[in-house]
């Protein structure tokens, strides 16, 4: 089974807007998943700037799902119905 | 050739405001350089105003090229007042304007000869004496001369070559020999040490000879190591114009220098354009800005606006103790001594939402007022290119 990834944006919006937060899913993930998921941060996903007029940041792509607004709970709950297929 | 200037200084024991000032400016468009050590008669506030009027003066006068060096520091001599009680000038002077090319012209007036030293060795530099009109105590010297490629001048304030003195060792105080051999002897070390490293150097062992480490004097050491620039690039924002971006890719790829990339977006364009691929730190960062992100290529990568914000704060406020983003990008900027800012116009619309939590300033501006200020503060070169 190919691994799950997650990246979480750690640009400027995202960043003010709550993926500081979301780091936490750097150490979260592998404690809960173990080697099915990789979970790294990037630099920029340029999201906001392409749907800024309904500013929905943070924004973590889990393969290529794009969350809006993320939390750990709800990357959690993405995880979990990706492995579930 | 690139000049590399600081000055480090301490007070004299028990006072609260320095009694020697030093001013340095560049000019870049001239391609030169003025600087200014003065030190004022007495010390503590007194001390300070004195030294401090002198020198801002001189910086005044010479800057504006209306009237010659020689004639700005003769003007200056002859017009600064006796003191009552001391019946000597109220303070003393050495200013240098020295341009790329190594040619230097320097006057001095009551402070120590300055040092000028050679492949290791102390050169002997030949001088006008030009006697006051009005006083019959003063006289200057003026210097004219030619420096290259690894050449240092040393300037400072009596307080250097007379620390220890009275002391048990160094009865007659450092002098110039004790200075001299301090200088070569740490040269010899490292021949490679910064302007910055050196001064302080000199003004620590000067602490260390005199009596219990408390000063006497106001003591200044000012360093001009004449140098190969260290040349560096940042690369910040997206340009204007997106059909640009491999243009601009290729210029940043072609540098000859260190390179640094301050942006998500940015770091994105580089990472395609030169298809080279960018990982992130996966160290959570703690507080207030994102972790850097490293590129092969590229010395630096970190997130944009945040920490340039931070970097030119702790800047402006001289603390950069800091192990984040912030801490490394300034630490590459007082690495280098010509600073490149490659800056893109693009605006990202995001940044300007009313319901983001901190205020994100205009990329512009920042990098505009962080130009001012290494070029004002830390002495560097500074070149922006806006596109």
């Amino acid at each position: 089974m190919e691994k799950i990834s997650v990246k979480v944006c750690l640009g400027t919006t995202c960043f003010v807007m709550g993926s500081a937060n979301l780091q936490e899913l750097i150490e979260i993930v592998p404690r809960k998943y173990g080697d099915k998921v990789d979970v790294s941060g990037v630099p920029c996903l340029g999201l906001c700037a392409t749907d800024w007029e309904f500013s929905k940041a943070p924004y973590v792509k889990v393969d290529n799902d794009v969350i809006k607004e993320a939390t750990v709970d709800k990357v959690i709950a993405a995880i979990d119905a990706k492995l579930k297929k | 050739m690139f000049i590399d200037i600081d000055c480090h200084q301490v007070k004299k024991y028990n006072q609260n405001a320095f009694g020697d000032y030093f001013v340095s400016k560049r000019y870049p468009d001239e391609g030169k350089l003025i600087a200014v050590l003065s030190d004022g008669l007495g010390s503590g506030i007194k001390a300070n105003i004195l030294s401090c009027m002198t020198a801002t003066m001189l910086l005044k006068f010479v800057e504006k090229e209306e009237i010659p060096i020689r004639h700005a520091a003769e003007i200056v001599m002859n017009s600064l007042p006796v003191c009552q009680v001391r019946k000597i000038s109220y303070s003393t002077f050495s200013v240098i304007d020295v341009n790329d090319e190594g040619v230097a012209r320097i006057i001095e007036e009551g402070n120590p000869e300055f040092l000028w030293i050679k492949n290791g060795e102390v050169m002997t530099p030949t001088y006008d004496t030009i006697q006051s009109k009005t006083f019959k105590n003063r006289c200057m010297k003026s210097y004219k001369i030619h420096l290259e490629l690894g050449d240092r001048l040393i300037f400072c304030s009596d307080g250097v070559t007379q620390c220890g003195l009275g002391n048990g060792k160094l009865k007659l105080g450092l002098r110039r020999e004790g200075l001299i051999e301090l200088v070569l002897n740490k040269l010899k070390e490292e021949p490679d040490i910064s302007s910055s490293d050196l001064s302080e150097y000199i003004i620590r062992q000067t602490e260390n000879i005199e009596t219990n480490r408390l000063p006497k004097d106001d003591i200044s050491a000012c360093v001009l190591y004449f140098r190969e620039p260290r040349t560096s690039l940042i690369f910040t924002g997206p340009p204007f114009n997106q059909k640009n971006d491999a243009e601009y890719a290729q210029l940043f790829k072609d540098f000859k220098g260190k390179k640094a990339i301050c942006g998500g977006t940015t770091a994105n364009l580089i990472s395609r354009e030169l298809n080279r691929p960018i990982t992130m730190d996966n160290q959570i960062s703690i507080g207030k800005l994102p972790s850097c992100s490293y590129m092969e290529g590229v010395d630096l990568v970190t997130e944009g606006i945040l920490t340039l914000t931070e970097t030119l704060e702790r800047l402006e406020a001289g603390n950069w103790d800091i192990d984040n983003a912030a801490g490394k990008l300034i630490e590459f900027l007082l690495d280098s001594d010509c600073i490149n800012f490659m800056v893109g116009a693009k605006l990202n619309q995001a940044h300007y939402n009313p319901a983001l939590p901190v205020e994100i300033e205009i990329r512009k501006n920042i990098i505009r007022k962080m130009a001012a200020v290494l070029q004002d503060k830390y002495f560097k070169k500074v070149n922006i290119q806006f596109m």
